[in-house]
Order: structure tokens, then C-alpha cells, then sequence
């Protein structure tokens, strides 16, 4: 556990050094909107329905922002070799960079919410508090495989395109329940299949989380 | 006689179609310094990233104090001082350091830390961003943070590159303080008298294998040199 | 000794793929459809619905193999999931296609995104990443370790993905062995299965070839390498 907060610390001082980074995520998601609105000039019915999934496509590139600059610290100055020598299981490691990652998106996300709800002028209501375990899940899900998948990415070349073509297969049945999940939500139809769901997403993440947390150690090693 | 160091037994190592390494056998004391020699490409890197248990030998055994390198006390004993820097940018120099101390669970860390910073000159720019350092500085600095966990096996790629006269005073120092504890060392170098002076026994690879095995004391750099490194001794080895 | 396993199983192969081909466009009866393309649409079931069995057996050998990697270390093992991998995207390859020829008589479309067809889709992609990974990696221990850790929580998510289909509303056809009703007459039952015996058959064959060869090229590799010494 003291080698996990070690890095988580090590990752969130640094990331919150380069807040122009943050800053420029956090702006690119407002384009992200911006340009869903101009190449879909559609009702705002319909734009309502597909705004659940444009949260998301915001939150994942977020998301993919944060796995990818992640590990590329890590390999900057041969740091990734220093992680295999370090006198702690490779799952430690997993738990620190997963940790940071999961907070990183966590951030992100609760920047971008507020343009959200803006720009589809959403109704606040109680009931959007249910997003709170929705986005969890989701995001949880996403980084839990994004954490391991970015580093085996980081091996190659072409760490990004890797990454993605890696990451977006594995992770799109998470991503299609969340979105589900938050089209209920926003739509204020929280039906009967809410909760089992959220809770097979929720199984999920336990799921990817400890396989990847057990195979981080073959990762590291040459 | 107490376990060895290090014991390697008929290590082999490929990348692919690469060979790396053919059939090394060695044995290192606790306590010994060697020094291991050969061109470009013999496969001293290689080597040690084998001692430390980053790279797996295709073929072949390694003992590191009697055990698997990757065993984590192991690898708690251990340090690497190379090329690669094992530092983040972003962070100051203090930073670096107190992460590396927590990981690496020292006692006592802020001591620890103040003690190392003052041995390689440092404290002085201990709040600044290690991505402004210039080379030598983050050199001494990747030297702070290899001695930081007081390994009892040293590592070392050609750590005097990039380090001026005056920080290659200091890092010989260092090293004979650490000879002076009964600190293994390996170093890998390409400056033939700075072998010499640290070390009691060198080893020189070349074809993928180790071509001599022998003591410091009774040779000298130059004597080395026409035997390993001209081209006709490279021709009459082969 | 391979030599006559090989010889033997193509032989045997041979056989039965003739007699599947009978059996599907000769034996078995034809279902009531409203057209002949319809009716014709048909049999590819007997080509299409093994297709996918074996991607998912090929996965299957994937998952296995890796962790038989990660477990031993010997290439072997290496070999043996790159080699299921390819045949398993190659199979799912054909559910793909075969899928739309299907679908355009008898649906009057070639793709919808409807859950059976985007899953398969994305499994497909998954085991494509996982021969991408490999293309981008140099050979060698690394290469080995970041693929079987591929390959193992690859195959995690195959269920994962497949979830999908009892959430979504799917058009595409039941599974036919799940369905239970009696709803496939006998000989089209006895059809199938044949077409499956023989499909997975190929399988083996294929698996056997690939990781034959497979292990000739580093074979060539070594005696290069011998060669480079002397
Ligand atoms: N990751 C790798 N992938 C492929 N080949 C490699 C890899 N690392 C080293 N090699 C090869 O192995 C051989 C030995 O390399 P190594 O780095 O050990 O040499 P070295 O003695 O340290 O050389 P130098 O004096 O230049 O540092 C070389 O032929 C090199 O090309
Ligand atoms: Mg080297």
C-alpha cells in the first residue's frame, strides 16, 4: 500500500504542476460539444437522446488523455525499468497508477458536467445524483483495463494509436451500460433495470480490476 | 565460504535473431569490485540487466545472493546507476528523492535524503525542477537517488559519462566509500583507467562470451588495451 | 509420425467437408421460406453458426495458451496462442462476412447494428489488436509477456461482450442450441453438428500447420544465428 500512495502522490503533484494541461483538456471537451452541435444539426429531441453518449465521448477522451500521459511519464527517463526494480509486487504499482488515473478522469468529469448540463439545459433535479455511482462505475471500468492496457501500450512505437485500438473493444460494453445507465437518469425513467445493471457494471470493474491487478507484474518485466 | 554475490551459470541471452550473450559463466564475491569491459555492443548492458533481474536469460541460471533476482529482497539491495536517469522531470530534486525514499521504505528519510544531496553537491538545488539540471547535474542526481536505499550490489552502466572532472572526483570517492563498506560492485566503462582504479578484477566480453577473466593488479590500462581493443587483438581473440 | 497425423487428418478432412457440402445442399430438406434466395440464405447457417463456435474455441486456445506462458515461459506456448489468435480472427472473419450475405435477402440489409452483430464485430477487433500488439512489438520476452497478458483479459471480456446481447434487443436468430423447442428437425440437427464436427476439425488442422511453421521459422532463426557465430 506505501509504494501505491507513493506513486499516486508522485503523479497528482505532477499533474497538478502542468495545470495549463488540465486546462486544455478541460477546454477540448467544450469542443467536443461544440463541434457534436455543428456536424449534427439536429432537433433538440434528438439531441437530447444521443447527449448521454456525447457525455461520455467527452469523459473518454478525457480518460484517454489521462492513460496516455500517464505512462509516458513513465517511460520519459527509463522510469518504467525502475518500476520493474523496485522491491514491491507489480500489482502495487497497478493500484498507484490506477489510483492517480481514476482520480485524474474523476476531475475531468466533474469539469465537464457543468458545460454539459449548460449547453442541453438540463433540469437539476435529486434524481442526477444517481449519476454519482453511474460515473464511477463507468469511469472505474474504464481506467481499471486503461491502466494496464496503456502500459503494455507504451512498449510500442505508437503508443496512442495502440492504446486505443487496444482499450475501445475491451472497454465498450462498460461504456455502452454506462451510457445506458445516464440515458435513464437524464431522461428521469429510472426503471427497474437500473440498479441490476449498475450493479453487473460495478461486477465488472471487480472483475478487470483484479486480473489486471495480478498480471501487472509480467508487464514490467523484460 | 559464504554465498556468492552473484553466481551466473551458462546465461544466454537472445532478442530475437539478436544474440546477446552466449554462455556466461560467472561468480562475483560480496565485497568484490569488477570491472566488465568490452566494444560497443558486447552485451555489458545486457548483462546487467540480467544481475539485476530486468531481463529474463533465454537460457541459463542466475543466483543473486543465492536467490532469484526478482525476488523483492533482492531487489531491495539493489541499485542501477546507467544512462537511464530514473527521475521525473517534473519534480524537484527533493521530490525525487522523497519518492524513491517511501517506495523504497528507508528509515529515517529526511536524514537519509539531506546526507545523499549533500555527497553529490545538491542541496543547493534541491527545490529545483530536475528538468532544469543539465546533464551532469541530473547525473550526480541519478547517483543520490541509486546510493539513497544503501544497496549492497551496485550497478553501474558507464556512470561517469556526462560528468565533469570535478564530479568524476567525486563519484570515485563515493564508490571507494562504498568498497570501504563491503558493497559489491559492477561497473561498466569504456575509460580503462578509472577501471583501474576502482577495481580489483576485470572481465572483458567480447563474441557474446567472457574472453578473459582477471586481476587489475597486475596489469595496466594500456596493457588492456593493446590486448582487447586494438583491431589485430580483436582479429587474433576471434 | 506428424508427417502421417497430418496426412491423415487432411485426408479425413477432405471427406468431411465433402459430405457437410452434401449434406447441406442435397440432404438436408429445405426450410419454408418465402423466396428461393431466402431458402438459398439459409444454408449458409451451416457454415456461419461454426464459424463463430470456432472463434470462440480459437479464443479459448488463445487464453489458454497465454496463461500456459505466463505460467512456463516456453515459447511454445507463445507460439501456440499466435498461432489459434490468427485462425480464430480469420474465422470470425467469415461469421462477418457470411453474416451480411445472409442478412441482405432475408433481412433486405447487409449490416444493423443490432447487439449479436456489433459484438461479434468487436471481438473481432479485440483479436486484431492483439495481432497489432505483436506487429508493433520486436520479438522476444517482452513481446511474449504483453501479449499473453493480452490474450488472457482479451478472452475476460468475450462473456463480457456477449452480456450485451440479453440486454439489447437483438434481431438475429436465437441460438439454435439454446432455443430448446425443438424448433431444428433432426436432419438439419444432424446437418449442423456434422458441419461442426468437420469445422472444427479444420481448426485443429489449421492450428497444427501454423504452429508447425511457426516453429520451422525460429528453427531458421537459430541456424542463422549459428551461422553469425561461426
Ligand atoms: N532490447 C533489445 N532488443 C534487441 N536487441 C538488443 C536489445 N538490447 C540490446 N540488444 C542487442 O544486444 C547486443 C548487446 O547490447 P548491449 O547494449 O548489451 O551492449 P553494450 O556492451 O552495453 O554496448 P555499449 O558499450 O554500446 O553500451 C547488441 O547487439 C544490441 O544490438
Ligand atoms: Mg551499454
Amino acid at each position: 500500500m506505501r509504494a501505491a500512495i507513493a506513486i499516486l502522490k508522485k503523479d497528482l503533484r505532477m499533474e497538478f504542476r502542468s495545470k495549463e494541461s488540465i486546462l486544455a483538456m478541460w477546454i477540448f471537451s467544450l469542443l467536443i460539444f461544440v463541434i457534436f452541435n455543428f456536424t449534427f444539426e439536429v432537433s433538440r429531441l434528438i439531441m437530447l437522446e444521443i447527449a448521454p453518449g456525447l457525455l461520455w465521448v467527452a469523459f473518454i477522451f478525457s480518460g484517454m488523455f489521462g492513460l496516455n500521459h500517464s505512462f509516458a511519464i513513465e517511460k520519459e527517463n527509463g522510469n518504467l525499468r525502475a518500476m520493474a526494480l523496485m522491491p514491491v509486487d507489480g500489482g502495487q504499482i497497478y493500484l498507484g497508477k490506477f489510483l492517480s488515473v481514476t482520480i485524474m478522469m474523476l476531475l475531468f468529469e466533474l469539469l465537464i458536467f457543468p458545460i454539459f448540463i449548460i449547453f442541453y439545459d438540463l433540469q437539476l433535479s435529486l434524481e442526477m445524483l444517481l449519476l454519482i455511482p453511474v460515473v464511477l462505475a463507468g469511469t472505474i471500468g474504464f481506467t481499471s483495463l486503461g491502466t494496464i492496457l496503456s502500459a503494455v501500450a507504451v512498449h510500442t512505437r505508437n503508443q496512442q494509436i495502440l492504446l486505443s485500438l487496444l482499450l475501445w473493444p475491451l472497454v465498450s460494453p462498460i461504456v455502452i451500460w454506462s451510457v445506458n445507465l445516464t440515458g435513464m437518469v437524464l431522461a428521469g425513467e429510472v426503471a427497474t433495470s437500473f440498479y441490476p445493471l449498475l450493479i453487473r457494471v460495478g461486477a465488472f470493474d471487480v472483475i478487470f480490476f483484479t486480473f489486471a491487478y495480478l498480471l501487472f507484474d509480467f508487464i514490467l518485466e523484460d | 565460504m559464504a554465498t556468492p554475490a552473484l553466481q551466473l551459470a551458462k546465461v544466454s541471452k537472445d532478442f530475437g535473431r539478436i544474440i546477446a550473450l552466449r554462455n556466461i559463466d560467472l561468480t562475483i564475491q560480496s565485497g568484490e569490485v569488477v570491472s566488465i569491459l568490452g566494444r560497443n555492443g558486447a552485451g555489458k548492458t545486457t548483462l546487467l540487466n540480467i544481475i539485476s533481474g530486468v531481463a529474463k536469460p533465454s537460457s541459463g541460471k542466475v543466483l543473486l545472493f543465492g536467490t532469484d533476482p526478482s525476488d523483492k529482497l533482492n531487489k531491495a539491495k539493489l541499485a542501477i546507476i546507467s544512462h537511464e536517469m530514473f527521475l521525473y522531470g517534473n519534480l524537484t530534486a527533493l521530490e525525487n528523492l522523497e519518492y524513491y525514499g517511501s517506495i523504497y521504505n528507508i528509515p529515517d528519510p529526511g536524514q537519509r535524503i539531506a546526507n545523499v544531496l549533500a555527497d553529490v553537491e545538491l542541496t543547493h538545488r534541491r527545490f529545483d525542477l530536475v528538468a532544469t539540471f543539465s546533464r551532469g547535474m541530473t547525473q550526480r542526481l541519478t547517483i543520490a537517488r541509486a546510493l539513497l536505499h544503501e544497496p549492497s550490489l551496485l550497478l553501474l552502466d558507464e556512470p561517469f559519462t556526462g560528468l565533469d572532472q570535478h564530479a568524476i572526483g567525486m563519484l570515485l570517492t563515493l564508490l571507494n566509500q562504498q568498497k570501504k563498506l563491503g558493497k559489491t560492485i559492477l561497473l561498466t566503462t569504456h575509460d580503462l583507467h578509472t577501471a583501474k582504479e576502482l577495481s580489483e578484477r576485470y572481465i572483458v566480453l567480447d563474441k557474446h562470451g567472457i574472453i578473459h577473466d582477471g586481476s587489475m593488479k597486475e596489469t595496466t590500462p594500456d596493457e588492456i588495451r593493446k590486448k582487447y581493443f586494438s583491431t589485430i587483438a580483436a582479429e587474433q581473440v576471434a | 509420425m506428424k508427417r502421417i497425423i497430418d496426412k491423415t487428418l487432411l485426408i479425413v478432412l477432405l471427406i468431411a467437408f465433402l459430405t457437410s457440402l452434401y449434406l447441406v445442399f442435397n440432404w438436408v430438406p429445405q426450410i419454408k421460406a418465402s423466396n428461393t434466395a431466402e431458402q438459398i440464405a439459409q444454408k449458409i447457417f451451416y457454415f456461419h453458426v461454426p464459424s463463430a463456435w470456432l472463434g470462440f474455441l480459437a479464443f479459448f486456445i488463445v487464453f489458454i495458451a497465454s496463461v500456459g506462458y505466463l505460467v512456463t515461459r516456453k515459447r511454445q506456448w507463445e507460439l501456440v496462442s499466435v498461432a489459434s489468435a490468427e485462425i480464430g480472427v480469420l474465422f470470425v472473419s467469415l461469421v462477418l462476412i457470411t453474416g451480411p450475405i445472409w442478412a441482405k435477402p432475408v433481412w433486405g440489409i447487409w449490416w444493423t447494428w443490432d447487439a449479436r452483430l456489433t459484438s461479434s464485430l468487436i471481438l473481432w477487433l479485440i483479436y486484431v489488436a492483439y495481432l497489432m500488439l505483436r506487429r508493433y512489438l520486436p520479438d522476444g520476452s517482452k513481446r511474449a509477456n504483453l501479449s499473453a497478458v493480452v490474450g488472457i483479459i482479451g478472452f475476460i471480456d468475450v462473456p463480457i461482450v456477449y452480456y450485451s446481447i440479453r440486454w439489447w434487443e437483438t434481431q438475429h436468430p436465437k441460438a439454435v442450441m439454446a432455443s430448446g423447442d425443438g424448433s431444428l428437425a433432426a436432419p438439419m440437427f444432424f446437418t449442423f453438428m456434422f458441419s461442426l464436427a468437420t469445422f472444427t476439425l479444420l481448426y485443429v488442422y489449421l492450428l497444427r500447420k501454423r504452429y508447425q511453421l511457426l516453429v520451422l521459422e525460429d528453427t531458421l532463426n537459430k541456424q542463422f544465428k549459428e551461422m553469425e557465430i561461426l
